[in-house]
């Protein structure tokens, strides 16, 4: 096989010519990163927007720091993502230790596909109208009931795949040498699954922290989550605080970005 | 072979149970009372029988138009999303090289933070006295500045700026396995460009193309926060009323019964695609 990206073809492969593509390219990453630029350069304004550039301050992420209603939404959405990633990863565990034991859940794995193939408004207006309907009171349970359905939708998905991937030799050798298929589990397949269990909790945390639409209708009126502060500060008119949040959260989702590329490329981004 | 499976029993199911249970507890009843209400005819005294009242109610131009406007919503959002994405992901799998993964960290990056705040950051690009107008003002393609927020322009921006890493990362993965010899054969055979990428590359990545379609139509369908953040609700789209029905007093009900005419609608216009997008995936049969 051919080595990837290697191919001499791009004389030819020219529908708008190599200078084309690339400036298309460059232009798509312009058009993502802009405004993110522009936001972050705003966070050290001093004069809030939109008044021009008028001098550097760190004023704003120290209002920041001290507003005591960001970290306790903060706090609510860390609550949420976390419990939501443990539940969902979890079950996911089980599940699967299930199919290690033989269980056939080929079946119920389309299950698992209903959350990708209707809109997630549709979603939270069923579980708005459940929770009201037997009468649980919307809060925080109720957004980590609804944010791990969001998780199962991709947990399940993806460790399945990869446990199906599995050398199964591994696995018979192991219960040839006489281990009990727990043993197994514990020692062989569980390990192997480590990346795709971590990849997935990852995703899961930054889908449930990130959530607006599920979070919009199932929070009720006593909780607030980053995502409604947010909300409601925007509602309120720009404020360079919320530039300088969004600075501190770029840099959170980098971080766990890079995590992510460690483990599921096994490959180095810089 | 696999003769060597441990031993098949019933009993380790309960602990496969409780995802299944999940699932079923917490998404399809919901969705099975949310079908129901709206055929349901309730009175304070409980259920007293089935109408379609409700969903009749909704049969009428000015929510069919409501309709199709999401539908024109997300159906050019899926288009300019794959036009975008296309040459995009064939950038980084084909011509990436060492800095592959960087090129993806960059993308993954705002698809990774808070939607509410790109919104907001495209407040700053296309204000009155944003960015872009400032910069087109510089160069003196225009006099006075454009009003661009609250308009359809930007809601389009703001969708395809949200949706763009969900058609971009299928189509990646898809080329990513892509066997490159066949486009060296193809080309070799005398083939031009664009009939390689039309009967090769094109129908081999179909699966994802398909996905990222779906992963992209899907929910900017339903979407509600982008056009009422960015097209300051001067156009109704399926999303913004169902929200005003379910979270008004009362109206619940009728909120339950538009989502089901429009999910019809929906998912008749999803397998309309799925059967188009399915002709292009069969390679193109030559005269000769």
């Amino acid at each position: 096989m051919a080595e990837k990206g290697k191919f001499n073809t791009h004389q030819r492969s020219a529908i708008f010519g190599k200078a084309g593509h690339l400036l298309l390219i460059a232009s798509t990453y312009l058009f993502l990163w802009v405004p993110i630029v522009v936001l972050l350069v705003f966070s050290f304004n001093e004069e809030s927007f939109p008044s021009p550039w008028k001098g550097f301050t760190l004023q704003w992420y120290v209002e920041l720091i001290d507003s005591v209603y960001l970290w306790k939404a903060f706090m609510n959405s860390l609550i949420v993502a976390l419990s939501a990633t443990f539940i969902s990863v979890m079950m996911g565990i089980f599940l699967i230790f299930f199919a290690a034991q033989g269980g056939r859940v080929g079946r119920y794995l389309n299950l698992f596909y209903g959350s990708i193939i209707i809109p997630e408004t549709v979603l939270a207006v069923s579980l708005l109208g459940f929770f009201s309907l037997i009468s649980i009171s919307l809060g925080l349970t109720t957004l980590i009931i609804g944010h791990t359905v969001l998780g199962l939708g991709f947990v399940i998905p993806m460790v399945y795949a990869r446990f199906q991937d599995l050398d199964y030799r591994l696995t018979e050798a192991s219960l040839v040498l006489g281990a009990t298929p727990l043993q197994t589990f514990f020692k062989v397949t569980l390990p192997m699954l480590r990346p795709s269990l971590i990849t997935s909790a990852l995703l899961v945390f930054i889908i449930s922290f990130d959530d607006f639409i599920l979070t919009y209708f199932c929070a009720g009126s006593s909780v607030q989550t980053l995502s409604l502060y947010i909300l409601s500060m925007i509602r309120s008119g720009i404020s360079p605080v919320v530039n300088a949040l969004s600075a501190l959260l770029l840099f959170m989702s980098s971080l766990m970005a890079l995590v992510y590329f460690q483990l599921s490329n096994r490959s180095k981004i810089f | 072979m696999k003769f060597l499976r441990p031993p098949v029993s019933d009993r380790p199911f309960a602990i496969g149970i409780p995802a299944i249970i999940w699932q079923v507890l917490f998404f399809y009843i919901p969705l099975l009372i949310i079908v129901l209400t709206s055929f349901l005819k309730t009175t304070p005294n409980g259920i007293v029988g089935i109408t379609f009242e409700k969903i009749a109610h909704f049969i009428n131009p000015l929510y069919l138009r409501v309709i199709g406007s999401s539908l024109v919503l997300a159906f050019i959002n899926v288009i300019l999303c794959f036009l975008i994405a296309y040459p995009l992901a064939y950038f980084i799998a084909f011509k990436g090289r060492k800095i592959k993964n960087f090129l993806l960290f960059l993308l993954l990056i705002p698809f990774w933070t808070n939607f509410l705040l790109h919104v907001y950051a495209w407040f700053y690009v296309l204000e009155r006295h944003g960015f872009l107008n400032n910069i087109l003002l510089q160069i003196g393609l225009i006099k006075t500045p454009l009003i661009l927020l609250n308009t359809n322009f930007a809601i389009i921006i703001m969708m395809v700026y949200y949706y763009l890493p969900f058609m971009v990362l299928p189509i990646y993965t898809s080329l990513e396995r892509f066997n490159t010899s066949l486009i060296e054969a193809s080309f070799d055979l005398g083939a031009t460009w664009l009939q390689t990428f039309r009967r090769i590359i094109l129908p081999l990545t179909m699966r994802g193309v398909r996905a990222g379609f779906f992963l992209v139509y899907i929910p900017s369908f339903g979407e509600f926060a982008i056009p009422s953040l960015m097209g300051g609700d001067k156009v109704m789209f399926v999303g913004n009323v169902v929200s005003e029905y379910i979270l008004g007093e009362g109206t619940g009900s009728l909120g339950a019964a538009f989502m089901v005419v429009s999910c019809f609608v929906l998912l008749v216009s999803a397998v309309f695609f799925y059967w188009l997008l399915g002709r292009f995936t069969e390679p193109v049969r030559d005269r000769g």
